[in-house]
């Protein structure tokens, strides 16, 4: 069953070939033999799922139908409040935290009836990691585990890739869905900026904080997303825009599209590999063969996009925590402590002349999409590293590209499109309009054909 | 130019008071290095950009907030 697409075990679910609580305990049998050794899960709620599987099952039996998700098991990084059960954000700082109300996403899922499996491992709050000096051990990358998941959403993307759940929530501030996506051989979406609420997610950066899901195919994150997306008015960064048919698009493929490839991101980046831009050059072929114009387009120099935003995440990320930053440093990982005291050192000036450079670099990538269906360029520049051989994720030699659209808001995909020499996965990254997902879910799902993805099997 | 390492870390120790932060001994010079990548960063974001340049997020009246 662990091969079975959200789709397909709706459809099993409603055809009664299927049980929920059998969807749910094949789930925590899986859980129970891979996650000793993997550390995906922070908390599992066994009972819990067990018991909404069976009202699940009990509900369709009866007529009542909730809509995809119903009966469907998933699971949430453990910085999406869910009321009654612990939310820690893998800190020591909040071990005895038991919210009293769901997040606005746990809420949707409960409403659509899915099965919860449990919270998820991340990088100590959505930016702390891997780390072993906090209360949890960090997840472990399925492809092979002395490996890293890349972060924050690690536990999600350890959770998908070794068949434990079919999809799950992260979150993403400098690219903790789509880091993770990329080096776990996953599909990983950051909506628009405003589409999804993050309402009772604790934050990282509340002007970069985006909530989206890491799952096996396009067409399990058009669904989810499908559940998410939505105004929430007490979100003051959610817009009341129209909620598209986020699959309508899915497979129309690649033909007609005009696609521009940022060649200056990444061409001349030190941390940049032949495997993963072997990926990128396989894939403008494959595009390119199917029907779509592809050529390259210049934005402005990555390291702008860069230093805007970890100027903005080190500011607004230390004004969340100063108070704890003064009286309980130690109470940290020491990764977590390390980077939020940079916050420290960032002047109002520093924060302005960021943000000045977000609405130059935002206009930019605007322009650049009145030209552009979609822009295609790298999630990360390498395959996952060594737990020995760590990477600061922050730092201007980061191997990840994802931070500009964080900074600009602009939503943005990683898919998987093949192995590297070393057998771990590589992906691409794909950018849209803003509140265009459907286009970028098009885009997405023919990078997915085209790559033969569907064909590899996960570890 | 950029500033001598000395002076980088005096800046950040200065920070570092001025905010009542107390980082142990053996953590400073991995933090002093990230903080000398972090400056680079951070002057690549100034004199690029004319007065009349604003900040994105300036604040706007809509006829809902007039309410």
């Amino acid at each position: 069953m662990s091969d079975m697409s959200i789709a397909a075990m709706g459809a099993a679910l409603r055809a009664g070939s299927v049980t929920s609580v059998a969807l749910t305990r094949d789930a925590l049998n899986r859980i129970h033999a891979k996650d000793p050794s993997l550390h995906a899960f922070v908390l599992l709620t066994e009972d819990r799922a067990l018991a909404d599987a069976a009202r699940a099952d009990t509900e369709m039996k009866s007529g009542v139908d909730r809509g995809p998700f119903h009966g469907i098991p998933h699971a949430l990084k453990d910085i999406y409040d869910t009321a009654g059960i612990r939310t820690t954000c893998h800190s020591k700082l909040r071990l005895d935290n038991v919210p009293a109300a769901n997040s606005v996403v746990a809420e949707r899922f409960e409403a659509g009836g899915a099965v919860l499996l449990g919270k998820l491992a991340t990088h100590e709050f959505a930016l702390g990691g891997p780390s072993f000096d906090l209360p949890f051990p960090p997840a472990r990358n399925p492809w092979n585990p002395d490996h890293v998941t890349g972060g924050s959403s690690s536990g999600s993307a350890t959770a998908i890739a070794s068949g434990m759940v079919r999809m799950a929530m992260g979150s993403d501030t400098g690219g903790s869905i789509r880091g993770p996506a990329a080096w776990c051989g996953l599909v990983g979406i950051k909506p628009t900026y405003g589409r999804v609420s993050r309402r009772g997610v604790f934050p990282l950066a509340w002007s970069l904080d985006h909530c989206g899901p890491l799952s096996r195919s396009v067409e399990d994150s058009a669904l989810t997303l499908q559940l998410l997306a939505g105004h929430d008015p007490l979100d003051a960064a959610s817009v009341d825009v129209p909620v598209p048919d986020y699959s309508a698009d899915l497979n129309k493929g690649a033909k007609g599209l005009k696609i521009g490839v940022p060649r200056n991101f990444f061409m001349s980046a030190a941390a940049l590999t032949h495997d993963v831009l072997a990926g990128l050059e396989r894939t403008v072929v494959q595009l390119r063969d199917a029907g779509a114009i592809v050529e390259d387009m210049a934005l402005p120099d990555y390291a702008l996009f860069g230093a805007a935003g970890r100027v903005i995440m080190m500011a607004e990320a230390y004004a969340i925590h100063e108070e704890n930053m003064k009286t309980r440093l130690l109470d940290y990982g020491e990764i977590t402590a390390n980077r939020f005291v940079l916050g420290a050192t960032v002047t109002a000036a520093d924060y302005l002349a960021a943000l000045r450079v977000r609405r130059e670099v935002t206009d930019a990538v605007n322009d650049a999409l009145r030209r552009y269906d979609a822009l295609l360029c790298l999630s990360a520049l390498s395959t996952a590293p060594r737990f020995d051989a760590p990477v600061d994720a922050l730092s201007s030699g980061a191997p990840m590209q994802t931070i500009p659209f964080n900074v600009t808001g602009h939503p943005a995909i990683s898919v998987p499109v093949g192995l590297g020499s070393d057998g771990l996965p590589t992906g691409v990254q794909i950018v849209g309009r803003a509140f265009d997902e459907t286009t970028l879910f098009r885009v997405g799902r023919a990078v997915e054909v085209l790559s033969g993805w569907e064909g590899v099997k996960l570890p | 130019m950029p500033p001598s390492p000395e002076a980088l870390a005096r800046a950040f120790d200065q920070f570092m008071t001025s905010a009542g932060l107390t980082l142990p001994p053996a953590r400073r010079a991995t933090v002093l290095a990230s903080y000398a990548d972090f400056k680079a960063q951070i002057a690549l974001l100034h004199g690029r950009h004319e007065h009349t340049d604003e900040p994105a997020h300036v604040f706007a009246q809509t006829a809902e907030t007039a309410r």
